[in-house]
């Protein structure tokens, strides 16, 4: 049974680790930071449809505003070229709801695809390009 | 709307029940004391995340994806070592309750107290940016409908009405079965919650076989169904669980369990259990 002192020292260390991964983690939402290519772009998730709003971008910290213009719940993910391996996701994305994916992408071929109803291997799987 | 109230539901639900069977517990115990520093814990774990939340909604900075995947993760395993420390504590405190070694129990709860409001700050925290997230960005969604927030609000209530409903139920239960089925319950819950997190450091790509699944039944049950919510809020039930997620999942609960029954087994023998249990009733409702 943990004293009160591991429950502290648990709870500081704890702490400072998130702390330090927020922090980390933290990274900016559109273009103005000068020369990263940050930057934002659309994308609607329909019952039938998944559409992005460019099929290119450049690298660095991608902002994809995920809105759900169905009936379902929905998820977006960013795959890599393998078509398998998730590089980024967003979930629980109610119907009316936009959120946001924020991801640090390289340079390479990607796969967006949106999963409404949450099951299944999704749907409108298009080739997304990210550039130097 | 529904779809939203699923989702606020879900979120809410197994962070109220945790709380519920908490709150029960410390009024079984008779250390009433305890409860404020319980929702102030529980509390902050609610103002931080809704506090990060914002800002990264608002503010011109955004969570990654992998740090978000991280942090879930780790704190899901963080949470689960808790929790097991928790049931086992509490079956040990169960032991000298009503004994001539009550002060026994006050002295271990002034220390493992504060390990207790962990426990609630990490069960509301845990997914509490994630869920934060959801709120604000149904928040965001008013100028256009106000449908989504008022299902994220009526789904987070109904989770906490549930939890207050637990509470109720388990708190008039005699103390020998509270632990037992609790504790039980509880052990179901840490599983879950680590097979969550393995899944969020698979995604995260720090795990691998994200893709290698042992079973998929989203046909039969489909994750945005009220089933499939009600299962995913309590025990975590993912209807696509990976072969990692379940390896983890039964390497946790077969011998948490089998450890768990022993030690039940050991406190209350079938010979001596209607008297002690008795015993311990009538403590427990004197001081109620």
């Amino acid at each position: 049974m943990p004293t009160p002192f591991t429950a502290r020292y648990a709870g500081i260390s704890a702490t400072v680790f998130l702390a330090a991964l927020a922090l980390s983690g933290c990274v900016p939402k559109s273009t103005t930071v000068a020369g990263t290519g940050a930057a934002t772009l659309g994308v609607d998730s329909s019952a039938s449809a998944c559409t992005v709003s460019a099929a290119t971008a450049r690298s660095g910290s991608l902002t994809f505003a995920v809105k759900n213009s169905g009936n379902q719940a929905t998820e977006f993910y960013l795959l890599a070229a393998d078509g398998k391996r998730v590089v980024g996701e967003v979930e629980d994305i109610g119907p009316g709801l936009t959120r946001n994916l924020v991801v640090d992408v390289s340079p390479g071929q990607y796969f967006t695809v949106c999963k409404p109803g949450l099951t299944g291997d999704g749907i409108g799987r298009t080739a997304f390009t990210v550039t130097e | 709307m529904i779809a939203n109230l699923l989702i606020g539901l879900r979120e809410g639900l197994e962070a109220a029940l945790v709380v519920g069977i908490l709150v029960a517990y410390l009024v079984k115990l008779q250390r009433r004391d305890v409860l404020p520093r319980l929702w102030l814990g529980i509390g902050f774990a609610v103002t931080l995340s809704l506090g990060l939340g914002a800002l990264l909604t608002f503010g011109s900075y955004g969570l990654s994806f992998e740090a978000q995947e991280l942090i879930g993760g780790s704190l899901s395993i963080a949470a689960t070592a808790l929790v097991t420390w928790m049931i086992f504590w509490m079956l040990r405190t169960a032991r000298t309750l009503g004994s001539s070694l009550r002060h026994d129990v006050d002295s271990h709860l002034d220390g493992a107290g504060w390990g207790l409001v962990l426990v609630a700050f990490l069960a509301v925290g845990r997914e509490g940016i994630e869920t934060a997230l959801f709120i604000w960005a149904a928040v965001q969604a008013t100028g256009e409908t106000t449908l989504p927030l008022l299902g994220a609000s009526i789904g987070i209530i109904l989770a906490v009405a549930l939890g207050w409903l637990i509470y109720r139920g388990v708190v008039r239960i005699n103390l020998g079965k509270f632990f037992a089925w609790t504790g039980f319950f509880l052990i179901i819950v840490a599983a879950g919650v680590l097979a969550y997190g393995v899944h969020d450091l698979q995604e995260s790509g720090v795990l691998p076989g994200l893709h290698s699944l042992a079973f998929d039944v989203s046909g039969a049950i489909p994750p945005d169904s009220w089933y499939g919510t009600l299962l995913k809020g309590t025990v975590n039930f993912s209807p696509a669980t990976t072969w990692l997620q379940a390896i983890v999942w039964c390497a946790y609960t077969i011998p948490v369990l089998f450890i768990f029954i022993r030690v039940i087994r050991r406190q209350h023998p079938i010979t001596n259990a209607p008297a002690d249990t008795e015993k311990l009733a009538t403590t427990a409702s004197q001081g109620a």
